[in-house]
């Protein structure tokens, strides 16, 4: 294996990926739709990056890089135009949300690409369990130390990403009283959680070689850290969020990382050390389970309050840098979720008023559709 | 009083009830076999077993039977068509108004291929018309259970399910217009010219969305108990299909149109995920062993050519209006080819069209099954293997073979 080395790319530019459902318009299960799909959208110039994911229910979409929020969101909605025509032709429809309320992960069928198909094997029955749907957001690092020091003081407001993200309240048919079960699906694989403590990019690299030589990895890809450095992009990727109901959303939770990274990399108002992660597996499942109810614990400064507190306290924070980055819209976005209720709790009361799951996915569809 | 009185008659009573659960068994193992020996859907051991079992090559059915089981028939196919109906999203027609160009298409053209050829071999044209007119429909009951069995999700399946329904329409209503014309001949009596098919079709219509409002109110009265409502829509279906019969009305039209209905209502979709399980897996086991066991072989022997013709001229006029509008209704040439294998197979729904047929004029019944039934025959295998080879190059069939 090649020594790894970090690209360095511009300081706080942005990209998002978005893992999509692909539903019928029957009942509104997953349906094998991704291959037609892209084969339709190919065909013409487009906005943005459309690909095949593991399973043929699910397509991924990709952002180029963007400095500025608008553009960012501008790009979003053009890509999300250009999926949703081409469903429309197809009579399939796409939709937000971490996972699939109904589906049985057995009906899932592998994309017929010889990565997906060594995936398959090697996990079985998790990689088929594994169709969920996830937002990812890549900040730019000019060097791979920032970006290993990012990574880490991150770590601290995770569960604030999952929270104001969570649209997955519903798996295979039931209620699981989490506002994110997609997450508890990611915590299967072996080489998922988070990056071990390593400052220097030298270090990190040594790591990963060490894991390499063992023969437990082959290369970054194989590890699912929440949040993982991106050496060939030169960014950090933070990868925790389920995707939201809406591209305004998604645009929102990724002018939110690039604000709290630039006040984290100019105040550097945490000490980080090890110590971080003392809480770390604690908070995650509160915010997994009660979203922005949840109840975190901050060692560092030994105070406990609930994520959506947490929420307000960190938007105050940052709002010089989000002046600075003009980001200040979305921002005030996420600070109603936080206090209003995230894309789950929409999720239960849309499912208490529909009373059908099969309903309440169309209704996502109309959602992704709209915003 | 014999002495051997204590034994039991042979052979046992009239009753039909065991005549269908021997049919029933015998067909399910076959279709066992043919999943699992020749990897192959079980319909293909279920058609088997019916024309072995039929009176033209073992005897065991015989046609008093067979005339005994046609309600049980009726129901079966109604059932098909039926579910069919769900499947079909009109707004799919609306949002991507080439499908609808392109049912249009195939069916005109293989219309007019099949009218040409028989005209071509010396056919009367009102015969001509009218066996291509029938010749426009696909058998939906191969395009259910190959979706069903195979669990097919895609393009292919999603195309076959709507052109497959859209045709089978087509032929109906064409196959009315001739008759009007046919009453011409013989009668100058406007009403029943213009009547008749106009009562066929709007009073079909009508009755089926009666049954649609019905199913979607007692829905929403009975729930969210799901047995309660399928045991429901179950009677509501086989009433529908009575009803049909009894108000001499069109069963294709009325239950394809209810099913249709009954989802295009249902705009908060309580009734999407009602499917009809195991019961529509033996419906659709009786449907193809019965009128498999129905075909009458012999007229092979009259019809062979112009079956032949009719078949080829068919697959041709389809697959042309397939091919023309692929590109504009977002179809990759690869796909066209395989959605038009899909369109091959012919059974139901032409029988019911030549049984209807008949039953106005017998004079014409005989010539006209003559040709049908030929292509039915040719087409009873071949027409489900062309589907479902075309429906597994296109990836979209789970070949685990789960239903």
């Amino acid at each position: 294996m090649e020594t790894i080395a970090f690209k360095p790319s511009a300081p706080l530019s942005l990209g998002v990926e978005l893992e999509l459902q692909l539903v019928n318009t029957r009942d509104c299960d997953l349906t094998r739709a991704a291959s037609d799909m892209l084969a339709l959208i190919e065909k013409e110039p487009h906005a943005g990056d459309i690909k095949p994911e593991i399973t043929e229910s699910m397509i991924e979409v990709s952002t180029g890089v963007h400095s500025r929020h608008d553009a960012l969101l501008a790009e979003l909605r053009q890509i999300r135009t250009t999926v949703v025509a081409a469903a429309d032709r197809l009579n399939v429809r796409v939709a937000g949300g971490g996972a699939h309320p109904f589906q049985h992960w057995s009906d899932r069928r592998i994309f017929d690409r010889p990565r997906f198909q060594n995936i398959s094997q090697l996990y079985g029955y998790l990689a088929k369990q594994f169709t969920v749907f996830g937002q990812h957001i890549h900040v730019g690092c000019a060097d791979g130390d920032d970006a290993l020091y990012l990574l880490h003081a991150m770590s601290r407001y995770l569960p604030q990403f999952i929270a104001l993200s969570a649209s997955s309240p519903y798996y295979q048919g039931v209620d699981t009283a989490f506002d994110s079960s997609r997450l508890n699906a990611v915590f299967a694989f072996p080489l998922s959680g988070r990056a071990p403590f390593a400052l220097k990019w030298s270090e990190f690299t040594t790591y990963v070689e060490r894991m390499n030589a063992s023969g437990i990895v082959e290369s970054m890809k194989d590890f699912y850290w929440d949040v993982r450095p991106k050496p060939e992009f030169g960014t950090i990727e933070v990868r925790v969020c389920d995707t939201p109901l809406t591209v305004e959303r998604a645009a929102a939770l990724a002018a939110y990382a690039q604000a709290l990274c630039r006040w984290l990399l100019v105040e550097r108002p945490d000490r980080i050390s090890e110590d971080n992660y003392l809480a770390y597996t604690y908070n995650r499942f509160q915010a997994c389970r009660f979203g922005l109810e949840g109840e975190i614990v901050d060692p560092a400064a030994g105070v406990r309050r609930t994520i959506a507190e947490d929420v307000a306290a960190t938007l105050q924070s940052v709002a010089m840098h989000a002046r600075e980055l003009e980001c200040e819209e979305p921002l005030q976005l996420l600070g109603r979720i936080a206090r209003e209720g995230n894309d789950a709790r929409w999720m239960r009361e849309a499912f208490a008023d529909a009373g059908s799951l099969a309903d309440l996915v169309w209704q996502q569809g109309e959602r992704f559709r709209a915003g | 009083m014999s002495e051997l009185f204590f034994l039991p008659s042979w052979p046992p009573g009239a009753d039909a009830l065991p005549w269908y659960a021997l049919l029933l068994l015998v067909a399910a193992i076959a279709g066992e076999l043919a999943r699992r020996w020749l990897h192959l859907p079980r319909l293909f051991g279920w058609i088997v077993v019916g024309v072995l079992l039929g009176p033209r090559v073992s005897g065991v059915l015989t046609e008093r039977m067979l005339e005994e089981m046609r309600g049980m028939l009726d129901v079966a196919i109604g059932v098909v068509l039926f579910q069919l109906g769900q499947r079909v999203d009109l707004g799919w027609l609306r949002r991507n108004p080439w499908l609808l160009a392109t049912s249009v298409l195939e069916s005109a053209l293989a219309f007019a291929a099949m009218f040409g050829v028989l005209l071509l071999i010396e056919m009367r044209p009102l015969l001509a018309a009218l066996a291509a007119a029938i010749g426009v429909a696909t058998g939906p009951a191969v395009a259910l259970s190959l979706t069903r069995e195979g669990r097919a999700q895609g393009q292919v399946t999603e195309r076959m399910l709507l052109l497959t329904s859209l045709n089978c329409v087509y032929a109906f209503v064409a196959v009315n217009i001739l008759l009007a014309w046919l009453h011409q001949e013989y009668s100058n009596d406007w009403l029943s010219i213009f009547g008749h098919p106009l009562y066929l079709i709007f009073g079909s219509l009508a009755l089926a969305l009666l049954f649609a409002l019905v199913t979607l109110v007692l829905i929403t009265l009975l729930g969210r108990r799901a047995e309660a409502q399928y045991i429901a829509v179950v009677a509501l279906v086989v009433t529908a299909v009575y009803a049909a019969s009894a108000l001499k009305l069109s069963g294709v039209l009325v239950l394809l149109g209810y099913g249709v209905m009954a989802r295009a209502f249902d705009v908060r979709r309580r009734f999407a995920s009602l499917s009809f399980g195991h019961l529509g897996q033996i419906l659709l086991v009786l449907l193809f062993a019965i009128s498999a066991a129905t075909l009458d072989l012999d007229l092979l022997s009259v019809g062979a050519l112009a079956g032949a013709v009719l078949v080829a001229a068919r697959y041709v006029g389809k697959a042309i209006g397939v091919f023309a509008l692929a590109p504009a209704s977002g179809l990759s040439m690869r796909k066209a080819s395989l959605l038009s294998l899909t369109l091959m197979p012919m059974s139901g729904v032409a029988l019911i069209l030549v049984h209807d047929t008949t039953a106005l004029f017998p004079g014409l019944g005989s010539a006209l099954a003559s040709v049908v039934v030929s292509a039915i025959v040719m087409l009873e295998l071949l027409g489900p293997a062309a589907a479902y080879f075309a429906l597994v190059r296109a990836g979209e069939v789970d070949e685990t073979g789960r239903t």
